[in-house]
């Protein structure tokens, strides 16, 4: 069963599109949205949130339209962005408050425990938070309210790593029963080796690779080698060749391994390597 | 009912301004006893205080740009709750300080000074003449600056200039109405007091509707816009 459904989304901006950008992400499973800076991830989370709204496409979350029905739809998602969007000179009150009004099945008790747990300062200003700080507080906002669709925009970027695995167990727990999904953009691309079921990797607006992690993986072989080694017909199936010195690294797709031959080394390729190798291949030479 | 809610946020937006309300209302009371106007004291005071009411009551549309906006568009409600709780807050500022003029005039009372039944007809026109300036004021910013993080110098203008023109024109008709009041002209506001009442009421009746025309003009206008 189907959470989230993305189709054929498009955002024209004077000096960025974002193009037909197509996907489903089902119930109990988690999504890492990955790409360069200014590849369109915000642009599609905001689009997801509602924040934006598209020139062409659907958005729908459990069958809900932001355009049929926006109460339902939003009290469906919790958004961590990247930077926090409480006001600054909020207090922790003053959001319980706010989050109490609008939200019928938010926590005060679970919140509060979140606050304590993660020792947040009731009586700061969010101003004066740290970046970490900030994170947590959006954190304990969405956990202790019942949501379908956690949307994470860079939102563990400036953890520490003990927070950084808490938030990884939390995010494992949140899509256990099943009934709910999380997608995650970011660009510690380690995190979503250790959570993700599905990647979907963005360049330019377009969409470069979308499948389930695992099959991903499995898709592409880490090539290694002498340069001077490589025959035409390989260089040609290479993605992101990456000449050094002491020999080159690329990314190949496993239906072409026979162009291997005995000369090279492979291996499977990490998210990380496949991301990096295929925003190599873009770049200009 | 969450367009209260956003009324809500508004104020705890800009909780620090209504700390600076009571200072206002006494500041207002000296203006009025030193505008050198015996009897027209109570409409400086008030348009001072109009003229106040116009500037804190846009003060939300400083702070609702970047991720602020973000934060009130990720809460589930529609554009037209979100609106109409813009507007609630302007006018619940109006609301307050019309209710502080007609105090003072409570307060005149008791203490044995009268205010002419012709003035507080006059105060009501003031309090819709008020509302029609917040509601353009706030008609602008719903046109041209909200969501648009580079409007800070216009929006200055424009949260500015309608309340001095109110208080400037309101000070210049309290002046005019002291030079009336001395001529044969005070006898006629006298015989007119039932009528200016009348009309106060029907201007403050004519204004709301202009708000709710207002609103409905905002909303149309932000559902088109490429944010929700």
């Amino acid at each position: 069963m189907e959470l989230l459904e993305v189709k054929n989304l498009s955002k024209h901006y004077k000096n960025f599109d974002l193009k037909d950008i197509s996907f489903t992400l089902p119930k109990g499973y988690i999504m890492g949205y990955v790409g360069a800076n200014g590849s369109g991830k915000t642009t599609t989370l905001n689009l997801i949130t509602g924040i934006l709204k598209g020139n062409e496409g659907e958005v729908s979350i459990d069958g809900l339209s932001c355009e049929k029905d926006a109460r339902g739809y939003k009290e469906k998602i919790g958004y961590v962005g990247d930077d926090c969007y409480f006001p600054a000179h909020f207090k922790i009150k003053h959001i319980r408050a706010v989050l109490k009004d609008f939200y019928p099945t938010f926590s005060t008790d679970q919140f509060n425990s979140f606050i304590r747990n993660w020792k947040l300062p009731e009586n700061k200003l969010i101003k004066d938070f740290s970046r970490g700080m900030k994170v947590m507080l959006m954190f304990a906002s969405v956990f202790a309210r019942d949501t379908k669709l956690l949307v994470l925009d860079e939102a563990t970027n400036g953890l520490d790593p003990v927070m950084r695995t808490e938030i990884m167990k939390l995010l494992q727990e949140y899509v256990m029963d099943g009934e709910r999904s999380v997608i995650f953009s970011t660009h510690i691309l380690s995190d979503l080796e250790q959570i993700a079921d599905y990647i979907y990797f963005i360049h330019g607006g377009k969409t470069v690779l979308y499948d389930a992690k695992d099959e991903l993986i499995d898709n592409f072989l880490l090539v290694k080698g002498e340069t001077a080694k490589i025959p035409s017909a390989l260089k040609k199936e290479l993605i992101g060749l990456d000449e050094k010195a002491y020999g080159f690294e690329a990314i190949l797709p496993s239906d072409k391994a026979e162009l291997l031959g005995g000369e090279f080394l492979f291996e499977k390729p990490t998210i990380d390597q496949i991301v990096i190798h295929y925003i190599t291949s873009q770049m200009p030479k | 009912m969450r367009a209260f809610y956003f009324m809500k946020i508004d104020y705890i937006m800009t909780r620090k301004q209504l700390y600076f309300i009571p200072f206002f209302c006494l500041l207002a009371l000296v203006i009025g006893k030193n505008a050198g106007m015996e009897d027209m004291s109570l409409l400086v005071a008030c348009s001072y205080l109009l003229f106040m009411s116009t500037i804190f009551a846009t003060t939300p549309f400083a702070y609702s740009v970047g991720k602020n906006r973000e934060f009130l568009l990720l809460f589930p409600a529609t554009v037209t709750e979100r609106v109409v709780g813009r507007f609630l807050f302007g006018l619940s500022f109006e609301g307050v300080l019309g209710l502080f003029c007609f105090m003072i005039v409570g307060v005149n009372m008791l203490i044995g000074v009268k205010t002419p039944l012709w003035m507080l007809g006059i105060l009501l026109c003031g309090c819709a003449v008020g509302i029609i300036t917040v509601t353009l004021e706030f008609l602008l910013f719903y046109l041209f600056g909200e969501g648009k993080d580079n409007w800070q110098y216009l929006s200055n203008i424009v949260r500015i200039t309608p309340g001095m023109a109110l208080f400037f024109g309101s000070s210049y008709l309290s002046a005019a109405l002291e030079k009336a009041m001395a001529s044969d002209m005070g006898m006629n506001l006298e015989a007119m007091s039932g009528r200016l009442l009348q009309a106060g009421v029907i201007a403050v009746a004519v204004a709301l509707l202009l708000t709710a025309a207002a609103v409905a003009i905002c909303v149309k206008v932000i559902e088109k816009r490429d944010y929700a």
